[in-house]
Parts: C-alpha cells; sequence; structure tokens
C-alpha cells in the first residue's frame, strides 16, 4: 500500500514537472484526458490573460455566446484551440491569427451539457498558455435539430452573408453572418454539414486569418472579429464540408 | 470505537431522514385587496428548489354565482393548495379558471381543476398544446419534487370572448401580445382591480423568451395606463393602486431597447452585450442582471441582423 502510494506521488512529481503546471482551476474530470487529445504532452501554463468569456449560464443551448480574447498575447501567437470538456464533440474552432488581426474573437456555439469551455493559445515558444471559463447548461444543443432542418429557407440562401464594419478608435472590427444549418451529424438521419473553414483575406490576398471550425459551432453563425488597420480592405471566404465555398468583401 | 462510529452515523441518519420527510407546502395565504378579490403572492425570485416556483402572483374573485380562478402556479401541488385556500374563504363553486399566458407558473397548477371551466386566449392554447410538455419537464428540473404528479392539463376552451359576466362582477377580458405573443389581462369593472398578468412586472426584472418585441410590449403598456384601474397586480410583483408599475416597466423596456440598439450600432458580440452594467441602472429591481443575460440571448440576434 505505502509502496503505490508513494510510487503514485513520484509518477505525479514527474508529471508536474513535465508540464510545469498547477491542477486544472476549473477541476473538470476531463481535464487531462482533453488535453492530452489537443496539445498531447506539450508544456502548458494556466494563464489568467487568455480569456474566455462566457454567459454564467446557456439561456439558448444551441446559441451559447464565447469569446475568446488573446490579445495580451498578441504577435507572439502560433495558433488557438478553444474546447468544450464534456461536448460530444470536443473542438470548437482552431485559430491562427495573424499579428495584422487582433487575437479577439467572439462566435456563438453549441452545448450539451453544463461544461468546462477553454481556449490554449500556443505561443512562438511552443508553450501552451491556458484559459477557461465554465458555462452552466441545462442542455441538448448538439442533438437538437437544427432550426433549417424545419425550414427550407436555408436551402435557397445557404451562404448567404451579410457583414458590418465597426470602426474603433483604434483599428476596427468586423462582424459577419452566414446562413448554414452546422449541422452535428448527431441527430437521427441528418447528416454532419457544417462549415469547416474560414480565411480572411487583404486586398492582395494574403490571409490574415485563418479559422477551422467544428460541428458545435452554432447554426448561422456569427463571427466578430477585430483588426488593427481600419484602413486596410479585408474579404472573407468559406467552405463547408460538403466542398461548397462561399467569399464576400467585407 | 466502532459502536460510537456506528452511533453517530445513524444519528446523521435519522437528522437527515427527519430534514427530508418535513413536507413541502406553499404555505400560501391569500391576501384580501378589494372587495371579494384575493391575491397569492409569490417571491420576487427565479424558480428555485426553495421557492418550488411560487414567483408568480395568483387571484381569484369570489361572486355570488361563483369563483373566478386566474392563473393557477407552478405545479399540481401549488393548485391543490390554492384551491384549499379558496375553499377556506368561500363554499361557492370553482366556475372559471382562466390562463392567462402559455408560462409554466401559470398554468401548470390546472389538475386541481379538472372539474372547472378552464379558459385561455386561442393562440395561447396553441402555444401550450406545442410547449406545455418541454415547459413542465423543464420546471422538474429546476423546482424538483414539488412538481411531483405535475402533468399539463390543457384549458378545455378557448376563450372568445371579450367579456365575462359571473355575478355582479363584470369582468372585461383584454388580449395582448407583448410578453408571449398571447396575453390575457382581466379587469373587473366592478372593484377596479385589474389584473395585468405578466404583461406588467414590477420591482422584479421582466423576462422576455417569446416577446414580439420590446417596441410592441412599450405600447401595450402605454395601453394599459389609460384604463383607469383602482388596483394593479402585476404577474410578479407588489400589487400597487398607482401607475408606478408601469412607469417603470416603460422605463425599463426603453432601457432595454436603447441598449440593444447602442449595442449593435457599435457592433458588440454578445458576450460583451451582457456585461453591460445594470444593476446600478435599475437598483429597485430584483433579478436584472439574470434577466438581462436572458434577453440578449432572446433578442440581440435580431437587434444584430438590423445592423447589419
Amino acid at each position: 500500500m505505502k509502496g503505490r502510494l508513494a510510487a503514485l506521488l513520484v509518477s505525479a512529481a514527474v508529471s508536474f514537472s513535465a508540464n510545469g503546471a498547477e491542477p486544472d482551476p476549473l477541476e473538470s474530470p476531463l481535464w487531462d484526458y482533453m488535453r492530452t487529445q489537443f496539445i498531447g504532452d506539450d508544456a502548458y501554463v494556466f494563464d489568467d490573460r487568455v480569456k474566455v468569456g462566457l454567459p454564467e449560464f446557456a439561456e439558448d443551448p444551441t446559441q451559447v455566446p464565447i469569446m475568446v480574447d488573446a490579445s495580451a498575447l498578441s504577435g507572439n501567437i502560433k495558433q488557438i484551440i478553444t474546447w468544450a470538456d464534456l461536448n460530444p464533440i470536443q473542438h470548437i474552432f482552431t485559430y491562427y491569427p495573424h499579428p495584422e488581426i487582433v487575437p479577439r474573437i467572439s462566435l456563438r456555439i453549441k452545448v450539451q451539457q453544463g461544461t468546462a469551455v477553454r481556449a490554449a493559445v500556443q505561443t512562438k515558444d511552443g508553450v501552451w498558455h491556458m484559459g477557461g471559463s465554465y458555462l452552466d447548461a441545462a442542455g441538448g444543443g448538439c442533438t437538437a435539430p437544427s432550426a433549417a432542418n424545419s425550414d427550407p429557407y436555408w436551402e435557397s440562401h445557404l451562404g448567404e452573408m451579410k457583414s458590418r464594419f465597426f470602426a474603433k478608435e483604434e483599428g476596427g472590427r468586423y462582424k459577419f453572418k452566414v446562413i448554414h444549418p452546422m449541422d452535428t451529424g448527431l441527430v437521427n438521419a441528418i447528416p454532419e454539414f457544417y462549415i469547416q473553414q474560414v480565411a480572411v483575406r487583404n486586398q492582395q490576398g494574403e490571409s490574415l486569418a485563418r479559422l477551422e471550425l467544428s460541428q458545435p459551432v452554432s447554426e448561422n453563425p456569427v463571427i466578430t472579429f477585430d483588426v488593427r488597420d481600419k484602413n486596410q480592405k479585408h474579404s472573407v471566404w468559406l467552405r463547408d464540408n460538403s466542398g461548397n465555398e462561399f467569399g464576400r468583401d467585407l | 470505537m466502532f459502536n460510537k462510529k456506528a452511533l453517530t452515523l445513524s444519528l446523521l441518519l435519522s437528522v437527515n431522514t427527519a430534514a427530508v420527510a418535513a413536507p413541502l407546502t406553499y404555505d400560501l395565504k391569500p391576501q384580501k385587496i378589494a372587495e371579494n378579490t384575493w391575491v397569492l403572492k409569490g417571491a420576487l425570485e427565479d424558480f428555485s428548489r426553495k421557492n418550488g416556483g411560487n414567483i408568480v402572483n395568483t387571484g381569484f374573485v369570489v361572486t355570488e354565482e361563483g369563483v373566478l380562478v386566474i392563473d393557477t402556479g407552478p405545479s399540481l401541488k401549488y393548485g391543490e393548495e390554492m384551491k384549499a385556500a379558496i375553499a377556506e374563504i368561500t363554499d361557492k363553486p370553482i366556475k372559471y379558471v382562466l390562463n392567462t399566458h402559455s408560462h409554466p407558473d401559470h398554468f401548470l397548477g390546472n389538475q386541481a381543476f379538472s372539474n372547472s371551466d378552464i379558459l385561455a386566449l386561442p393562440k395561447t392554447n396553441e402555444q401550450l398544446a406545442l410547449h406545455g410538455d418541454a415547459f413542465a419537464g423543464n420546471m422538474y428540473r429546476l423546482v424538483g419534487d414539488w412538481m411531483r404528479s405535475t402533468e399539463v392539463k390543457l384549458p378545455t376552451q378557448d376563450l372568445k370572448v371579450d367579456k365575462l359576466k359571473l355575478g355582479s362582477h363584470q369582468f372585461s377580458l383584454m388580449s395582448f401580445t407583448g410578453h408571449t405573443g398571447s396575453d390575457l389581462v382581466v379587469y373587473d369593472r366592478k372593484t377596479g382591480v385589474l389584473f395585468a398578468s405578466d404583461m406588467v412586472f414590477f420591482q422584479r426584472a421582466l423576462t422576455t423568451p417569446h416577446t414580439p418585441g420590446l417596441d410592441v410590449w412599450f405600447k401595450e403598456i402605454e395601453k394599459l395606463e389609460a384604463i383607469d384601474y383602482k388596483v394593479i397586480v402585476p404577474g410578479h410583483g407588489p400589487v400597487s393602486k398607482d401607475k408606478d408599475s408601469l412607469k417603470q416597466m416603460k422605463r425599463y423596456l426603453l432601457w432595454l431597447d436603447e441598449t440593444l440598439i447602442d449595442a449593435a450600432q457599435k457592433g458588440l458580440s454578445m458576450t460583451e452585450v451582457i456585461r453591460i452594467p445594470i444593476n446600478e441602472v435599475f437598483p429597485d429591481i430584483k433579478l436584472t442582471r439574470h434577466e438581462f443575460i436572458r434577453t440578449v440571448a432572446h433578442l440581440y440576434p435580431l437587434y444584430e441582423d438590423k445592423y447589419f
């Protein structure tokens, strides 16, 4: 008994030093497992500068607003991976922001139950900076049929986009909305059908931000992101898992 | 050593059992607010396992020809306790039961009144048929054992008249839409009591999951202001004799509308909007923060759509 305990302590000590990290502040049962899935054995730290903004509870589990703000690490970011520990499909999006883009993004997601929602920000030195918040929810968001499923509106409007630029004191903000069912594939007889790729480009066609979306992003996604240069013109391009491509000047 | 532990354990168990075994009761106490007219006042809270869903004002009017009941509360238990409370005041039969709208705290006590005619506006009946079971299920989740044996008992009839005479009481039945798309307001011409249902919340933040629009609601509050009532019973909040509750409603609706327009024009995301300070703006209203978060979820996408 004593021997086993000692072995356990040693292995715990080893794993702590390998990661250089404290226990999960959100005390999620799936923290270790999900972390390994997304960042493997990489070094990580919990970092208050990575903010995951959520309401305290999900009024509508099919449309939960989330804002990931890593602007404190601006210019030093390789990628941002977000996930919800207890969703049946955990991955929400992976974001690759160019330094021209403020690494702050808002959209809405589906949740299946109360869950920790994470943002893992990898800086150029390879270290992951972990942020997260807990969301309380009655649940069912991922296995509810999309509204599109009972309303044929989307069929003739698929990929239609609205967008607007909002000038701010420094830089500006884009908000756009695209008509898409974003079906998770978890509802009986409704195959998965969702936007997988989003890219924001400048006038020269350079990609300034790349987003890889997963099924938990809400139906008819509304995405908000901030740019530094308000005088640049930008466009957005999207592709779904059926190969449909949509684009628009912002 | 072992025995001591067992003794402590059994003591703990017996204390626990006693606590659990205490019967749940709403302890409803009808308050007389006018001649022949009583109100059962709910807490200015959100649904919880502590209040059993009793956050609502229900009422009844005792006439020579029988009793008119206005809303039946959140559960079978509430309905039964309400019926018993009425029986302590009168032995007249319960002639009509009205469900003012389709929200769960106003109709889930219907089961207790299965011998009476239960009436609601036609659109309310449609909404209840569609969403009633989902509402009931959610109430089991929110308040637990208080809901025991509660099932959806739909109204028995569509309310198609705008006047109802019972004994010496003439009731005007007014159809509004601001809160749920189908909201019944009852005005007793004899006593001047206006049962405003959830068209009016007073000192408790209004809820918006099914409103057709804050502007629609605002205009209908102006219509209520034109009524020369003596007493107003809001769906949630204290009974009063003046127009303060309507003034508060207008101020709150206007603030919500203007705040959401301003946020949409600035391009705020939903996450940013829910952080806009509100408690400070309405220190006299309970649950503003909680309900504002809900309202943003219900309505902000529509405001965003307008300002793309």
